[in-house]
């Protein structure tokens, strides 16, 4: 079984993943992106390499018992996609102190407050494969366990379960 | 009215998956002369009350706009417009449909939409799916 864990950058993919004892290889996409030289051009403005999707998909070929950690991790093909959330201003705050810029944590704060990377998860996958984990008040161990848990099968779908666009106001 | 009378303003349009709102500004951003409350447009049977939330919510607002002397909007549209739709989806264009309807000229249709970035990104537009 393939599952992505997608979620805005701040999320608490890398950290959350880190903590699994799970039977499926954890592929951190952007280790491989770096290692693998699979990205096309650089975004300067937002120092960010532009992910080569079609390189990134080939090199995922025949590695089928993954879960793959990324906020570009919806983009393959999965069987389960979990979509890690957390409120925006939480997640500027998460961004800061992980030495990003003011401008890298607003954006990404205005993506989380829009719910970008969940739409783009539904609109791909649909309903019945998204599962939200709103991880604002989680320990990493309990977002852990949330993922442990969609593995099992033990976790309905869901989505649009949080509502942050007030952010934004 | 003579070209001088008008005045001009900036709605910008939140659309998220299962909500829309508006702030409108003065063109510097820095004013606000109008705001949807976010609850407004909530919750409402996804399939269908979106764009019709969403045209309420536009034409509540609009009568803010109008009553504090706006007579054109640009309009900022920001946000993947709503669940299995495409963007700008049906949420932002209601809005900016509402607005017209109310009598407001509407100016440039611009779509701001953040990007999701750490040390990658993904490239605009559609692809490797
Ligand atoms: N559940 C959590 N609660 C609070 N802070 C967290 C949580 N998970 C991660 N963090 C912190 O937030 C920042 C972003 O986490 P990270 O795992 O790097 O996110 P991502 O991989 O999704 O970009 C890190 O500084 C991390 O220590
Ligand atoms: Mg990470």
């Amino acid at each position: 079984m393939r599952i992505a864990v997608t979620g805005t950058p701040g999320t608490g993919k890398t950290t959350a993943t880190d903590l699994l004892e799970s039977r499926l290889d954890i592929v951190h996409l952007n280790e491989i992106l770096e290692s693998e030289e699979l990205y096309t051009e650089v975004d300067a403005e937002r120092e960010s390499k532009v992910a080569d999707l079609n390189g990134l998909s080939d090199w995922l070929d025949g590695r089928d018992d993954a879960m793959i950690e990324s906020h570009l991790a919806h983009r393959f093909e999965v069987d389960r996609v979990v979509v890690l959330r957390c409120e925006p201003e939480s997640l500027e705050d998460r961004l800061l102190e992980r030495g990003e810029s003011r401008a890298k944590a607003r954006e990404n704060a205005e993506s989380e407050a829009l719910d970008v990377i969940l739409a783009e998860a539904v609109e791909e996958h649909g309903l019945e494969s998204v599962y939200e984990v709103d991880t604002t008040d989680l320990e990493p161990e309990t977002v852990a366990d949330e993922l442990e848990a969609v593995v099992a099968g033990d976790r309905e779908p869901g989505a649009g379960e949080v509502e942050f666009v007030g952010y934004l106001q | 009215m003579s070209q001088d009378d008008d005045k001009w303003g900036i709605a910008h349009v939140h659309a998220s998956f299962n909500n829309t709102v508006m702030t409108v500004t003065d063109l510097t951003g820095a004013e606000t002369i109008a705001k949807s409350s976010g609850g407004t447009a909530v919750k409402q049977n996804r399939d269908e009350a979106s764009p019709y939330a969403a045209m309420q919510m536009a034409e509540s607002v609009a009568e803010e706009v109008k009553a504090a002397g706006i007579t054109g909007l640009h309009v900022h549209v920001r946000g993947p417009g709503g669940n299995l739709q495409k963007s700008p989806g049906p949420g932002a264009q209601a809005t900016i449909r509402a607005l017209a309807r109310s009598g407001i000229e509407i100016g440039r249709i611009e779509d701001v939409t953040p990007i999701p970035h750490d040390g990658s990104r993904a490239p605009k537009g559609k692809g490797g799916y």
